[in-house]
């Protein structure tokens, strides 16, 4: 199972960033300094490294401002070790000061572009049984603790919880 | 029958009245006790108990939703007005009201009224116009993106499934949302945030229209804070269909055909959903997500089958989803459906959950057996799932077989006409408005006013949103949302215009589309609310050049508990004016839809929607040519104004602002409006009219700044010269010293255009006119400068027309 992680270049403009940024500033949670957003692909399946890089290169990311990254996943984990890059840069980001919170569909909820991402993947020539599940990673910097992120900014603004669930890494539990 | 491990039987032979009512609750079945005591002594009579399927079969399609059971069920009506209080029992108040009018009118061009998914008229002598409406509320409340995805979604299959089948051509959508700036803390715990509503809702609405390739054209939105727990999502669909697919008929022997999405948990009891009031625990499962791209090939694939003539019959898996479908096409024949034959997008779940789920982009056909073969090759060439789940019998019965066992069977007749019609109590009392005293000011209190109003959330620019949406696609769209000089420079134009040139060749017939909406009137007074939404809606098409004698209209009532006396006493007048009004303007009703039980529940506190119903109005406009836009168009061309400004400042945008209690409503006066609307109608016939724009939020003053605005051109307004009716004295008055300038300029008197004319037409154009009130009342200036004036009350307010543009386009501009 690898995961497939989709930024956008450093060069340009990550718009929904700036906006989930401005949406903060306006619940009244004025210590995040810059967000980030990332497109969050899971791929399970009989299916190796080099095919899910195709299905990264070929398929999920917009090369001109985009780039990915894909790392290995086990059901309950994903590990922070970087097996595939489109730009080194952005292994950069490992050393980064940032909390972050994942955003996923809730198992059962209708997910319509992994429905269409297996679509896609078998149209590109890989003929295998595969699941894929969609999701969202915001990158916040700043000093925010992880009651600010849980309650006020993954539950009343990056997820709906009666359909998403989040996970939340907090900087501040880490330096902890 | 049998029960499978997977099918239940429920026990309610032996069940008193307290224990039916908890068994309807704790399954969500929105049924009442007398509902389930019908349903009771069904059984008793068949000697067993229902299985769990049956029950949920017959609480779908007896659900507020589907059946409508207030607005065509027993209303006992008392109003008081000075005192006396008067009784009425309304049998069915819908067909004693709005169908009533049309009925009356008969209008031969109304192709199908109030039997189908849509409403359709006559487009030529080959071809309908299919229009319809609906509303998305409460899902739209718990997940704004899916809930009004899936409202387009379900409002563009209602015309695919008028009929045999209309090709979707334009969308519109109609918004109430909460304060976008509310304080979050003021927000009630398990509600989302106004503005995340109205982000998700736009997102959802974007998405799914501009991804099924069918332009959104026209719209409105609405902010009051009444809102804030309940948004308001109507979604439209306007298509063209040829007349001789209008009618369907099911036959015995039909095979029951599912085209399109999987079926999964998504949705299950949305249609019960609807019936019940929000609150922080609301159902998951009642949230649908849609999937455009399945529609899409559904809707390419369906109208190549549909031109062949393969199938008898179609229609839409709404609300219910396959148990209303298959429930509706077998009503008259009786059907059997194999469940386990239905494609599911995952295992486990229960036949009862298979049957009412309403998992999206799924429709139904009736397809005869010889046909069958290339139905599913036609589907199959798009990649589009049909598969057959059953047939269409003769025995009148509803048939569910899951694993080769009988787990439902009922009489067609007991399910569509077996429920008990509810008798409600409702009350209404009359409340005489009040002229509020006079507004005195001065020069610079009406400019500040002035541009206050431009940048009220009622007034504003809808840019943000309107620019999300593609109104282009198709290349049909003639008059646009935003209109004016440039990207940079533009006003609201009042009505879309279609003209579907690229599916009916050598035509110069086009398609107005429109809307009216006044939730603050209804407040004060729902008969005026719903009289003048009609009398806006009707504007609103008559200004870029409709012809008021061939249009139709469509109603949405979203109002709160039909429990509660005062608030379903509301409703009752309200239906009253679509009665009174629809004879008047003879312009008949040909769809319509409500959305009851808007509340929402805070710590046992019932807080109910402000009630509003929108008019949704549609028609044919002759000549593609004679059709005008809202922008002044030439420095030295005269400015006009139709119609009779009162003092009428009750529920307007100038009274909130302002803080104005008092205020008369404007009434409608539809002898003179439809007079005049005719005359107008004439004038653009003749292309005597440069511009034309309807009076509404903000009266005059506001509509002036926005013709001009959008032009980038200057105005000059003589206010002396407005002509006035004292709401106070019976007779009209040319001198208008009965009102103040600010009340001439921001009164919301309804039946009023401004318009622009050449020197060399007004002659021409006041002929048109004549017998009607109107007044010429300034003319375009090349210097931008926007000018109203008063000598006799030494008024002059003047401000630059960018100024006055910006102002309108920066309240919204996230």
């Amino acid at each position: 199972m690898f995961e497939i992680e989709i930024l956008t270049k450093k060069d340009f403009k990550d718009s929904r960033g700036e906006r989930v940024l401005s949406d903060i500033c306006g619940l009244g949670v004025t210590n995040v300094t810059k967000a980030e957003y990332s497109q969050l692909y899971v791929v399970d399946g009989d299916i190796n490294l080099s095919e899910t890089e195709m299905i990264a290169s070929e398929l999920l990311v917009d090369k001109v401002t985009e780039s990915y990254i894909i790392r290995k996943c086990c059901a309950e984990y994903c590990s922070e070790v970087i097996l595939k890059s489109s730009d080194a840069k952005e292994n950069d980001r490992l050393n980064s000061n940032f909390s972050v919170i994942e955003v996923w569909y809730k198992k059962g909820v209708t997910d319509t572009v992994s429905e269409s991402v297996v679509k896609a993947v078998e149209d590109l020539g890989i003929v295998k049984e595969i699941k894929v599940k969609t999701g969202y990673k915001y990158y916040l910097y700043g000093k925010i603790s992880r009651t600010i992120l849980l309650n006020t900014i993954a539950t009343k603004l990056l997820a709906n919880t009666l359909i998403q669930e989040c996970k939340v890494h907090c900087l501040a539990d880490k330096k902890a | 029958m049998k029960c499978t491990s997977k099918c239940k039987t429920i026990r309610i032979l032996s069940l008193c009245d307290e224990q039916l009512i908890r068994l309807s609750r704790k399954n969500v079945l929105s049924l009442s006790l007398e509902e389930m005591k019908v349903i009771q002594s069904y059984f008793k009579k068949l000697k067993r108990d229902p299985t769990d399927i049956e029950i949920e079969t017959i609480a779908q399609t007896w659900s507020e939703h589907c059946k409508h059971k207030t607005l065509t069920g027993i209303i006992e009506y008392t109003e008081e007005e000075s005192g006396k209080k008067t009784k009425k029992t309304y049998n069915n108040l819908l067909k004693e009201t709005v169908f009533k009018a049309s009925v009356e009118l008969n209008k031969p061009w109304c192709l199908s009224v109030f039997k189908d998914n849509a409403g359709i008229i006559e487009f030529d002598s080959e071809n309908g116009v299919a229009f319809k409406v609906e509303t998305h509320n409460h899902p739209s409340a718990l997940e704004p993106y899916g809930g009004s995805a899936t409202g387009i979604g379900g409002v563009i299959r209602d015309i695919l499934g008028v009929g045999l089948g209309a090709k979707p051509l334009a969308n519109t959508d109609v918004f109430c949302f909460g304060d976008p700036d509310m304080e979050v803390s003021k927000v009630p715990e398990g509600v989302h945030h106004p503005k995340r509503i109205m982000r998700g809702v736009v997102s959802g609405v974007r998405d799914y229209g501009n991804r099924m390739g069918i332009p959104t054209v026209n719209g409105a939105i609405c902010f009051d804070d009444g809102y804030m727990s309940n948004p308001l999502v109507y979604c439209g669909t306007m298509g063209i269909i040829p007349k001789n697919k209008i009618d369907k008929k099911v036959e015995s022997g039909d095979l029951v055909l599912v085209v399109g999405g999987k079926t999964g948990r998504d949705g299950i009891h949305g249609a019960t959903f609807s019936s019940i009031q929000l609150d922080k625990e609301s159902d998951v499962s009642a949230v649908q997500i849609g999937n455009p791209i399945i529609e899409k090939k559904v809707l390419d694939t369906m109208l190549k089958a549909r031109d062949l003539n393969l199938y008898r019959a179609v229609t839409d898996c709404g609300a219910g989803g396959l148990s209303s479908a298959i429930g509706e096409l077998g009503e008259k024949t009786g059907a059997v459906v194999y469940l386990d034959k239905v494609p599911l997008k995952y295992d486990g779940l229960c036949p009862w959950e298979i049957w009412i789920s309403e998992a999206q982009e799924r429709m139904v056909f009736a397809v005869p057996p010889k046909n069958i073969d290339k139905v599913i090759e036609i589907f199959e060439e798009e990649d589009v799932e049909a598969v057959c789940i059953g047939e269409f019998t003769d025995d009148k019965k509803l048939t569910l077989v899951y694993d080769n066992d009988v787990i439902a069977s009922m009489d067609m007749e007991f399910l569509h006409n077996g429920v008990p019609k509810p008798t409600r109590r409702a009350f209404y009392k009359v409340k005489k408005e009040k002229v509020q005293k006079p507004v005195k000011m001065n020069s610079f209190e009406i400019s500040n006013s002035l541009i206050s109003l431009l940048a009220d959330l009622n007034v504003c620019s809808k840019e943000w949103i309107v620019r999300q949406y593609d109104h282009e696609v198709q290349g049909q769209t003639v008059i646009k949302p935003l209109q004016g000089c440039n990207i940079e420079v533009s006003g609201p134009g009042d009505a879309a215009v279609i003209f579907p040139y690229t599916v009916i060749k050598d035509t110069k017939k086009c398609i107005v589309l429109s809307n009216g909406l006044n939730p603050q009137y209804g407040k004060k007074n729902p008969y005026k609310m719903a009289a003048s939404a009609i009398e806006e809606s009707l504007r609103n098409a008559v200004a870029v050049g409709a012809d008021i004698r061939k249009m139709a209209i469509l109603d949405n009532f979203c109002w709160g508990s039909p429990n509660d006396l005062e608030v379903l006493g509301s409703l009752v007048r309200a239906t009253k004016a679509c009665y009174d009004m629809s004879k008047a303007f003879e312009v008949p009703f040909i769809s319509g839809k409500d959305s009851l039980h808007n509340e929402y529940s805070i710590n046992e506190k019932k807080y109910s929607i402000p009630p509003v119903l929108l008019i949704s109005a549609i028609g044919v406009i002759e000549n593609v040519e004679n059709t005008v836009t809202m922008p002044f168009k030439k420095g030295g061309n005269k400015v006009f104004v139709l119609g009779v400004t009162r003092n009428e400042l009750g529920g307007s945008v100038f009274s909130k602002v302002k803080n104005i209690e008092d205020g008369v409503v404007p009434g409608v006066y539809p002898r003179e409006s439809k007079d005049m609307m005719e005359k107008i109608y004439s004038a653009i016939s003749e292309n005597l009219i440069e511009a034309c724009h309807d009076c509404s939020e903000g009266g005059i003053a506001v509509a002036v700044s926005e013709m001009a605005f959008s032009a980038n051109k200057g105005v000059k307004i003589d206010i002396d010269a407005i002509k006035i009716y004292s709401c106070l004295e019976e007779e009209f008055r040319s001198d208008n010293s009965e009102m103040t300038p600010a009340e001439i300029l921001f009164s919301e008197s309804n039946g009023r255009f401004i318009i622009e004319i050449k020197p060399d037409n007004e002659e021409k154009f006041k002929k048109i006119l004549d017998g009607s009130v109107f007044s010429e009342i300034g003319y375009i200036r090349d210097d931008k400068k926007v000018i109203f004036e008063s000598r006799k009350n030494n008024i002059r307010v003047q401000q630059s027309s960018e100024f006055l543009l910006n102002s309108w386009r920066n309240t919204i501009n996230w």
